[in-house]
């Protein structure tokens, strides 16, 4: 049986399992299957024969849309998608093993992870761009109904809030997608990733409309800087689980199929629109980095930082180069890991003391150390220490974007000192100094079952930094294809 | 090989006579005679479905037609009145006077819907278009004693007459300047004649006769008032199948005799316009309300513009478009409608408060009715995304952009109104612990109306291939 069906099929198999047999405990249902997942990625993973086609396709007609195209479903990986993918398991394994067993409607809560991993998985899976839209959908209502039974503060306007966001987003660039279906020859019409990686030539009036749907549509997604607000909010007020993956894996989603979409088809749209594109950057990095800088709750300065990093990889996509491409990839993975890794603590923090005020804590390292040196960690991670995976990914977006964008990129770099200034006072803050009173109600995770999820992302994003190489060579020959699709 | 007599509605307007005739002879009880109207219905869904358009095209000298669209709004036609049936077994409780007579009026508005489907003639239009009015017009004011009701029935009553004025001057109109009241006559005569304003205004006026049944703004006033106070089957037949009645006749007369492209001219404009503000209207007016049927009148309004704009493009894959909207909406709405009635079984249902912690007290209820207002929303995997894409694809295919703004604006605005329903259910505490009973035969119409949402929301192959195959694709 094709292995990319089986990933798809294990979540749904967890789900019927909840279902009907309510003796089980539906975490360790969860958790098994999101293991074995893990397992099929890494299988893959190794198996993986290198090149820039797709591996392990399956092809089945599903309908036909008259005068438009065939739609198919239609899987497969290729480097990329695989990160994806390694991505999406190694993140939902984290996410649950992290959520206590008896959350309140138990069963709800693991029924709607599974169906967030599920879409996401589906997504980076598909080839056919109308599944893909499909699959991402699948996420948003669990989402909007995590946050508002379980989450925090303020629970009912972030979900609503976010929810309408991103369902707008979505719409956006179903206009986006739609019309650049549409620009193909009836006879050439097709909702097939390679197909779109090889399309004819769009006119440029055309482009310049098709662009901005699909920059907006899916910015709404990312968080790009003017599109934002829902984000940190949203992300703060989420459960831990919920915001590790929505920050960890479904906005990468986006960034993906804006890498797939945009640059392959849409050479002279992007010519048009930069200019306004690096203002946005600029946006995303300095004001919102200081932003960051101002925020006094620990889970709210992480959703504005995860926004904020959105810059980078922008950065990337205007840039265009193969270098600052692979930085992209990497960093999305890289990101994906730390942005989980820092929710999971944030969670983990805020469940045992109640309280979120960065102000409040204190001495974290002395009283539990486990999670002092992890919050270290990430906050490393996250600035871009060296060695960590983050490094890796922004040191080849800066190397390949400044050539064609140099004052942009110096700007943007300026972005990594602001955000070593907020993680590094946060850090301070947090876990050094005097055991507080907030600080002393926490209880540091001592049992190596408690402590896997954490040291699993840490694995990873070490082998990323150390050895990005691995990574480098899966990615490059499916960039290379997309660079060179639009004929440049 | 189908005659007269062969007819479905034929059949029906028989069934539901003899109906009358054994209530009135026997007084059976009100339940056996709903089984009957069920197992009637049935029947006739596979009598239909068995049968095969192509054998007979033409009917009574032309003025009936027996065609693969035909075939297609008869079954839907039928599936909405079995489930309306369905809706009414549940409330059969809170009608006073006259249970029996309920389910025979339905089968009466029903045949006239089916004769709508296939109607070829404007006088024949007419008096299927009242066989439907003159049903509903009972069945609006149903609840005698409430005065919530009476004054929707005098609301659609006035409505209905001024509608039913206009469409008859129209076709006037269309009489004298084309000389005949047949669909085929009227395109010829429009190929062969300059276009003059008395045509346009005979256009016009069956066209405000049409908005009336489908409630396109700025003909929709009646419609909050009427869907609030009417009985939920009620409410449930006006927002589907009255609805869809209005849609096939624009279908048929829009790309039938005034699909040529000098009309349309004059008319794609026009319908684009209302299109884009029933869209806005309904889907905004809809976010302040608290009674749901109130909140899904107005939603209906918002459908109503989607399906306008699907017309509107003008082209065969729009009218492919507007019969998969039709199908989905069909799904979703009765969904709701279904749990509504469940629901308002032991208690009330009309406020969205009643809905609170439903999640909890009656999961058969709640999971479904969730499925269906995200359906309705149109969020994959549920059906009703499936409309809504097709729909946006002819807009964009005709290059309506200012429509489809409208559209992804007003799919938005309805999000948030059809959330907040979804919401009051899983987020909001009980009032009371009282549990809800849903009997085991609801349990499987509900369990079947949910999986068809996501099942053929997922593998939409059927639908498609079901509607590909009456335009030949």
């Amino acid at each position: 049986m094709n292995p990319l069906l089986i990933l798809l099929l294990v979540p749904l198999a967890a789900i019927a399992v909840i279902l009907w047999l309510p003796q089980i405990c539906p975490k360790r249902t969860t958790v098994t299957a999101f293991i074995v997942n893990f397992a099929i990625s890494l299988g893959l993973f190794f198996q993986f024969e290198g090149g820039s086609g797709f591996q392990w396709v399956l092809k089945y007609p599903w309908f036909n849309l008259p005068n438009v195209a065939q739609v198919n479903f239609h899987l497969g990986v290729d480097g990329i998608s695989l990160m994806m993918v390694f991505l999406t398991t190694l993140v939902s394994l984290a996410s649950v093993w992290v959520t206590s067993a008896v959350v309140k409607r138990a069963r709800e809560f693991f029924i709607y992870i599974l169906l967030i991993s599920l879409g996401a998985l589906g997504a980076f899976l598909s080839r056919d761009l109308f599944f893909i839209y499909i699959f991402h959908e699948f996420a948003l209502i669990p989402t909007f109904l995590m946050i508002g039974i379980w989450g925090g503060q303020n629970r009912q306007f972030a979900s609503i809030q976010m929810t309408l966001y991103l369902a707008l987003g979505s719409l956006i660039l179903l206009a986006g997608i739609v019309g650049l279906v549409l620009t193909q020859p009836l006879d050439s019409r097709s909702f097939d990733l390679e197909a779109i990686q090889q399309i004819h030539v769009i006119d440029e009036g055309i482009q310049r409309i098709i662009y901005p749907l699909l920059l907006i549509g899916f910015g709404i997604l990312i968080s790009l800087f003017p599109f934002h607000s829902w984000a940190p909010t949203g992300y703060a007020s989420a459960p831990a689980a919920t915001a590790m993956m929505h920050a960890g894996v479904l906005k990468k989603f986006g960034l993906y199929a804006l890498l797939r979409l945009l640059l392959p088809a849409l050479d002279s749209g992007a010519d048009y629109w930069q200019t306004t594109l690096l203002v946005l950057i600029v946006g995303n990095v300095i004001y919102l980095g200081y932003v960051t800088m101002a925020q006094k709750e620990f889970p709210l300065m992480l959703g504005y930082s995860s926004v904020m990093h959105m810059g980078y990889l922008f950065l990337a996509l205007a840039s265009q180069s193969l270098i600052a491409l692979t930085g992209f990839v990497l960093l999305m993975v890289a990101h994906g890991i730390s942005a989980a890794l820092l929710f999971a603590l944030s969670g983990e923090l805020q469940s045992k003391t109640g309280e979120t005020r960065i102000a409040s804590f204190g001495g974290v390292y002395t009283q539990a150390p486990f999670l002092g040196i992890m919050l270290l960690v990430g906050s490393m991670a996250s600035i871009g220490l060296p060695g960590l995976a983050n490094f890796s990914g922004e040191v080849l977006i800066f190397f390949g974007a400044f050539k064609s964008h140099p004052w942009v990129t110096i700007v943007c770099v300026w972005g990594v000192v602001i955000s070593a200034v907020y993680q590094l006072r946060a850090v301070r803050l947090i876990c050094f100094g005097s055991v507080s009173e907030v600080t002393a109600k926490l209880v540091d995770l001592s049992s190596y079952s408690a402590r896997f999820p954490y040291l699993l992302l840490v694995a990873a994003s070490l082998w990323i930094g150390i050895y990005p190489q691995s990574v480098i060579h899966l990615v490059q020959p499916c960039l290379e294809v997309i660079l060179n699709g639009g004929g440049r | 090989m189908i005659s007269i007599f062969g007819t479905p509605e034929f059949i029906l307007t028989v069934a539901a006579t003899l109906l009358l005739l054994w209530e009135a002879a026997l007084n059976p009880s009100p339940r056996l005679l709903g089984r009957v109207t069920l197992a009637i219905l049935i029947g006739l869904f596979v009598y239909v479905f068995e049968s095969d358009p192509t054998a007979n095209k033409a009917l009574w000298s032309g003025l009936y037609v027996w065609d693969a669209e035909a075939k297609f709004f008869k079954l839907f036609f039928i599936v909405t009145s079995i489930l309306v049936v369905w809706s009414i077994r549940l409330l059969e409780s809170k009608i006073e006077v006259g249970k029996s007579e309920f389910y025979i009026i339905t089968l009466f508005a029903a045949s006239g819907m089916m004769l709508l489907s296939s109607v070829q003639d404007l006088i024949l239009l007419f008096v299927a278009l009242e066989l439907v009015t003159v049903s509903f017009y009972v069945l609006v004011a149903y609840h005698r004693s409430q005065t919530a009701s009476l004054e929707a029935g005098v609301k659609y009553l006035v409505m209905g007459a001024v509608s039913s004025a206009f469409l008859i001057m129209g076709s006037a109109y269309l009489f004298g300047a084309c000389g005949s009241t047949h669909f085929d006559s009227i395109g010829l005569a429009l190929r062969s004649l300059e276009m003059r304003p008395e045509i346009l205004l005979g256009l016009a006026l069956v066209l405000v006769g049409l908005f009336f049944k489908v409630s396109v703004v700025p003909f929709h006033v009646w419609a909050p008032d009427v869907y609030q106070g009417a009985p939920l089957p009620v409410t449930a037949f006006l927002a589907v199948g009255s609805k869809a009645a209005g849609i096939v006749l624009l279908l048929r007369l829009l790309t039938g005799p005034f699909a040529g492209e000098e009309v349309a001219s004059y008319w794609i404009p026009a319908l684009a316009t209302l299109g884009m503000a029933s869209m806005i209207l309904g889907n905004f007016a809809a976010i302040p309300q608290r009674n749901l049927k109130r909140m899904l009148a107005y939603s209906g309004i918002g459908h109503a513009g989607f399906l306008l704009a699907g017309i509107v493009s003008n082209f065969i894959q729009g009218q492919a478009a507007v019969l998969i909207y039709l199908c989905t909406y069909l799904i979703s709405a009765m969904t709701v409608f279904i749990a509504m009635s469940a629901l308002g079984k032991s208690g009330e249902s009309d406020h969205v408060s009643n809905y609170a912690g439903l999640s909890k007290k009656a999961p058969w209820i709640a999971v479904p009715m969730a499925l269906g207002m995200v359906s309705l929303a149109g969020i994959p995997p549920c059906i009703g995304f499936m409309g809504k894409f097709t729909i946006f694809i002819a807009i964009w295919q005709s290059e309506h952009y200012a429509l489809f703004a409208a559209g992804v604006i007003s799919a938005v605005a309805g999000l948030y109104y059809y959330l907040g329903v979804v919401r009051t259910m899983y987020w909001t505490n009980p009032a009371d612990k009282d549990p809800v009973i849903v009997s085991f035969q609801t349990k499987i119409v509900l369990g079947l109306l949910s999986a068809s949402i996501l099942l053929i929301g997922f593998w939409s192959k059927p639908l498609f291939s079901i509607v590909n195959s009456i335009y030949g694709f």
